[in-house]
């Protein structure tokens, strides 16, 4: 006689059974399509390494490039600042006569004064010049002038700091490089890592194999497509008129 | 006090940046080094030197290696020294102050903040 706490157990035993395979049967098309994924993943991992190949084959390029550019950059640099130079001597260089010029017009009162000293008593000697030193008088404008000069100077010093930026981007530049570099290399080693191991191997003969006893379809999918449907009722009726003409040969048979 | 100045720089355009900012100052001595090993070369043949202006980031030996070996050679343990780089965190300044560096300037500079920074130095000594 069976006791009821035994067929109680059973009966647990049972329902944690069938709980067991509705798990099994919500797992087994989550694995099926995780397989078809890795399946479908060689390709795209084929793909990306031949991407990564040509990339490697282009950087050494790219990084040559970058190198011309910075050289460039510094000769052009350089010219500039052979030219701000050059600017900078010759406003030096009239800066200095326009100084001397200045400096003169000293020694130029003091004649002009003896002048009119001795002219004194002749008015028209005396007015012809005073108008005279008026036309040679120049000393506000040579004074204008110069303080301009300053200012060229002192703009075409400003273009010079600027030209630091120079420095600054070909650092910036070699960052770059040193970047790219990084980032390629790890991409190939991760890439040479997974061709040189088995896993595309086993990704491409990936399967799950089904047992014969099995009780389950692992190609079983949850699919409202009608078109399925209407590939099996083609088959069925294909099979159909098969079976009949099979049938009118056993006929004649 | 007659300065010479070694301006050290693997940028020929910073080098030159450094030397017209110190024409402009009134210094016209100058020697350069594209290297902390040149400029070590330098010094050594060229007692002369005074005053160092430097690079960090610079081939073969960088600025900071330059400062640390001009502090251990008793010839130039004293010597004025001037970092001008585009190194700018709290952590390197310290670090080039570690290694007695006198002044620091981040790039890109003024000339008005070179000379302020040169006078520090200058009013020290």
């Amino acid at each position: 006689m069976v006791k009821t706490s035994s067929m109680n157990k059973v009966f647990e035993n049972l329902n944690n059974l069938k709980n067991a395979f509705k798990i099994g049967e919500k797992v087994v098309p989550i694995i099926q399509s995780l397989t078809e994924f890795m399946h479908e993943i060689v390709p795209l991992l084929e793909n990306i390494n031949s991407s990564i190949s040509e990339s490697a084959h282009q950087m050494p390029k790219a990084a040559n490039q970058i190198n011309d550019v910075t050289s460039a950059t510094e000769l052009a640099t350089t010219e500039i600042l052979d030219l701000v130079d050059q600017i900078s001597n010759r406003i030096m260089e009239i800066e200095t006569a326009i100084t001397e010029v200045i400096s003169e017009q000293d020694e130029r009162d003091e004649i002009f004064n003896k002048l009119k000293e001795l002219i004194k008593d002749n008015p028209d000697a005396l007015l012809l010049s005073e108008k005279l030193y008026e036309k040679n008088s120049n000393s506000e404008l040579f004074s204008f002038v110069k303080d301009k000069l300053g200012l060229i100077n002192d703009d075409s010093f400003k273009i010079t700091m600027s030209l630091q930026v120079q420095d600054i981007t070909s650092q910036q530049l070699l960052a770059v490089n040193h970047l790219i570099e990084n980032v390629m290399g790890k991409l190939q080693t991760l890439m040479s890592q997974i061709d040189s191991s088995d896993l595309k191997k086993e990704f491409a003969n990936l399967q799950i194999e089904v047992p014969e006893d099995a009780h389950y379809d692992p190609n079983a999918k949850y699919n409202h497509d009608e078109e399925r449907q209407q590939k099996v009722d083609d088959i069925v009726e294909k099979q159909k008129e098969q079976a009949s003409q099979d049938e009118i040969d056993k006929l004649f048979a | 006090m007659d300065l010479k100045f070694l301006v050290v720089d693997d940028s020929v355009t910073m080098r030159r940046i450094v030397v017209n900012s110190l024409k402009a100052l009134g210094y016209v001595n100058y020697v350069e080094a594209a290297d902390g090993q040149e400029a070590l070369g330098q010094l050594a043949a060229d007692s002369t030197i005074n005053f160092i202006i430097t690079d960090w980031n610079m081939p073969n030996m960088t600025g900071l290696e330059l400062t640390q070996a001009v502090r251990t050679d008793a010839n130039t343990a004293s010597m004025p020294i001037l970092m001008v780089t585009t190194r700018g965190v709290k952590e390197d300044i310290v670090q080039a102050l570690q290694a007695k560096v006198n002044n620091y300037v981040v790039k890109p500079f003024t000339p008005q903040v070179l000379k302020e920074k040169l006078d520090q130095i200058l009013e020290k000594l």
